[in-house]
């Protein structure tokens, strides 16, 4: 008649462990992450004013040494150039991969590429970019802001087109199959099908890209430099946020290494903001 | 044996079962009904009378069972040639029935001790004979699709139309006595129904070939006595 | 070989290389017109790579008739349609030979462009496809926006490719909602406006229903008959009933291969080839 059984008691007393040792791999995990933020906010928002914001670095030994403004202001025009340049080419390169390169070798070969870019340390972007762009005193001058957003703009791009071919990768197929089969040329497909259905997926990924980049220290400490002062001549050299970081917390000044961590705070809340919005975007989509 | 629908072959073979069965209650009718003609045995006749119940009562269950498939398994191509004549050859079969019930009917009215033409009676039997091989031969035609021993029953059909038309010569000239005409009027109706049976079985066979050639095509017709050209396909 | 009846189509006349082709015309002579196109297809062949999917098939679909192609899983059948409009070409690998025209007009003929083609042929799928970001006026707007037709009532145009597709009334006070939020029947039926927004004259149907409940799928097929009047209709499905109750003619696949094609009516009563007495008696051992 009936085969159903009670459970064992020994497979209960395994069940219990399984998740007593999974637990605890989450807590070491996340133990800390959550020591991270703490430390941060500690520490950095006692640097937190109104001054803070609205002044710039002003080099003084003594006395008041200044505020972020223009490391905040530097971090936001070069990743924002850098955006302009990633995001529309990794998205083209994308494009490419799904919608004409699915299955030749040269498709192949570029996803090889871009996968291998995805994992070139930042630093080398930093250094090709010194080679190539500085040392040459290509646009007149040596260290620029736009260089730093150019090598910044190769540290993301790899991660927007991944991203990108994930998400477009997900539009179904019968979709593009029903526009074709509607009497649309391929392009117009791709731009008025594809791209709208894919794009809160999109816009996720380059948020997630933008994040990346506008906490990457390494690839400008060759390329923009890091100033006292105020500057939004991209032709110049240029302040951020991580080079702020960089250059204060090594100081002896007390005031200053505050200042490293005030700045350090600003850069993880813009980074949370910034993940927040994409969180936001991909919720509102069909697709991720 | 295919593997799909072998619930559905089942089926149709048991209404088929069930309908080739009603044939051999009316070859058992149509012997009783000779027997009794010969020896005017009411008993037997009322016995083929009280019978075809059962004749009937197989009509309604290929009839029912029919329906049922057609509701349930959608049969087509042969399957629903087989089912669409399974339904007119089980008429047909329940007609002869009919048929036998009306030459039983017959006996009693004329008398226990009725004047009886030796000839008529013997053709009668021969008729009674005749109809009961067609009535076999075709269960046979329809039970192995043969066609061709269908259309043999044309044949015996042919035969069975002559000795009518003899028994109808011999009642003409049967004399004044009006018991005697009387015996012959209903011995002719006799012969009719006799001739009624054989001509049913035709009708049978014509659907053995429909099944098979999925045409439908008289064999013979009293406006085409030498056959009908089959009918064209749509 | 084994032994067949096989019904072929009568052979066509061999298309001239050397003649003028003829475009596919750009403005369409009268909207209602009736005109539905005889397709000729002749010695069809298509790869998918080595994969030999329709061997030298040759049929014909009659004008403002529906006509059924049925057979088992991998018959080709669907691969035949995708022919027709060609689609076959779009997947990677795929190649076919041979020749399908439109009455006179050799559609695998290099002058003609392959768009054209696809809006004289339309297609509608086995899973309902609109379009997600759009909503339902966008959706059968969509097949003329994206064809770069311009001018003309764009709002006279979806009216009455809804109105031909049955679903006016249904949703003549949504026009604006997503199209997704319609239902299965209801989204299959806005493919079906879709397709007629950019007045097509020949529609194939690659199994339309099968994603479909029953009574949505009697809509459809309601729909088909009424839509028969003004277009060709060619139907690719594998449920037998549907095709015994919807087309006028059936065509029967096996493997690549046309094995018989006639009346409805004849190949389920009397179908000639044994072949296809089997598939459709569902006794496919």
């Amino acid at each position: 008649m009936s085969t159903l059984v009670g459970i064992a008691p020994g497979r209960r007393r395994k069940d219990r462990l399984m998740r007593g040792v999974l637990a605890a791999t989450t807590l070491i995990a996340l133990v800390p992450l959550a020591l991270i933020l703490y430390e941060l906010i500690k520490r950095g928002i006692g640097s937190w004013s109104a001054d803070f914001f609205t002044t710039d670095a002003n080099g003084n030994f003594l006395g008041d040494p200044g505020g972020i403004k223009s490391a905040i202001l530097g971090t936001l025009e070069m990743v924002g150039l850098a955006t302009l340049i990633a995001v529309p080419t990794g998205i083209g390169v994308a494009l490419y991969l799904t919608e004409y390169g699915r299955a030749g070798r040269f498709g192949s070969l570029v996803r090889y590429f871009v996968d291998v870019m995805t994992g070139v340390p930042s630093i080398v972007f930093g250094l090709f970019v010194y080679i190539t762009l500085v040392l040459s005193g290509a646009g007149g001058s040596g260290f620029a802001g736009w260089k730093g957003a150019v090598a910044l703009a190769l540290l993301m791009l790899p991660i927007v087109t991944r991203s990108a071919e994930v998400v477009l990768l997900l539009v179904p197929d019968s979709l593009r199959e029903a526009a074709l089969a509607l009497g649309a040329p391929r392009w117009r497909v791709v731009l008025r099908i594809v791209l709208p259905t894919a794009l809160p997926g999109l816009v996720t990924g380059s948020l997630l890209a933008i994040a990346r980049g506008a906490g990457e220290t390494a690839p400008l400490l060759f390329t923009a430099a890091i100033i006292n002062g105020t500057s939004f001549d991209l032709s110049q050299r240029m302040s951020s946020l991580p080079g702020r970081i960089f250059a204060d917390v090594g100081q002896a000044q007390d005031r200053l290494v505050d200042r490293a961590w005030g700045a350090a705070l600003t850069l993880v809340m813009m980074i949370l903001v910034l993940n927040l919005l994409a969180r936001l975007v991909s919720r509102r989509s069909r697709l991720t | 044996m295919p593997e799909t629908r072998t619930h559905f072959i089942e089926e149709l073979r048991v209404v088929e079962d069930q309908a080739l069965g009603a044939f051999d209650m009316v070859v058992e009718a149509i012997e009783r009904t000779g027997e009794a003609l010969q020896e005017t045995d009411i008993e037997l006749a009322q016995l083929v009378i009280a019978d075809d119940d059962r004749i009937d009562g197989r009509y309604l269950e290929v009839h029912q069972s029919v329906l049922s498939l057609l509701a349930r398994q959608a049969p087509v191509a042969t399957d629903l040639r087989l089912v669409a004549a399974l339904l007119d050859v089980i008429k047909h079969v329940e007609r002869m029935g009919d048929q036998c019930v009306n030459i039983c009917k017959l006996l009693p009215l004329a008398g226990h001790e009725p004047p009886s033409h030796p000839v008529i009676l013997a053709k009668l039997g021969e008729m009674a004979s005749c109809a009961r091989s067609q009535v076999s031969q075709a269960k046979l035609a329809f039970a192995r699709r043969d066609v061709d021993l269908a259309e043999d029953l044309v044949r015996q059909d042919d035969a069975i139309d002559l000795l009518n038309r003899e028994c109808f010569k011999l009642a003409l000239e049967i004399g004044d006595d009006p018991d005697t005409r009387e015996w012959a009027m209903h011995m002719m109706l006799v012969a009719r129904s006799l001739e009624r049976i054989g001509d049913n079985a035709v009708d049978i066979g014509e659907q053995t070939a429909f099944v098979v050639t999925g045409l439908f095509r008289e064999f013979t017709d009293a406006s085409h006595p030498d056959g009908v050209p089959p009918l064209p396909a749509p | 070989m084994t032994q067949s009846t096989t019904r072929k189509a009568r052979p066509m006349p061999t298309v001239p290389t050397g003649a003028p082709a003829a475009r596919m015309p750009r403005e369409r002579p009268k909207p209602d017109a009736a005109i539905g196109r005889r397709v000729i297809v002749d010695d069809l062949d298509a790869h998918y790579g080595p994969q030999h999917a329709v061997r030298g098939l040759s049929l014909e679909f009659a004008p403002n008739e529906v006509t059924a192609i049925i057979g088992p899983s991998g018959c080709g059948k669907s691969t035949l349609v995708r022919c027709i409009n060609r689609m076959h070409e779009e997947v990677p690998g795929a190649r076919a030979t041979g020749s399908v025209r439109l009455d006179d007009i050799e559609i695998y003929d290099p002058s003609i462009d392959v768009v054209s083609v696809r809006r004289t042929v339309g297609m509608v799928f086995q899973k309902p496809n609109p379009f997600p970001t759009m909503s339902v006026f966008d959706n059968v707007a969509a097949g003329l926006r994206l064809t770069g037709a311009r001018g003309g009532n764009l709002r006279e145009k979806v009216e009455r490719s809804l109105r031909g597709a049955g679903l006016w009334d249904e949703v003549r006070d949504r026009l604006d909602q997503p199209g997704i939020g319609l239902s299965g029947g209801q989204q299959q039926r806005l493919c079906i406006a879709r397709t007629l927004a950019t007045e097509p004259e020949v529609i194939l149907m690659d199994e339309p229903c099968s994603a479909l409940d029953p009574i949505a799928t009697l809509k459809v097929e309601e729909l088909i008959e009424e839509l028969k009047q003004r277009y060709t209709i060619v139907i690719v499905t594998h449920n037998m009933q549907q095709a015994a109750r919807v087309a006028d003619r059936t065509a029967f696949m096996l493997t690549g291969e046309l094995v018989e094609m006639d009346l409805t009516e004849k190949i389920f009563t009397t179908p000639g080839d044994t072949r296809t007495e089997e598939y459709v008696t569902g006794k496919f051992g």
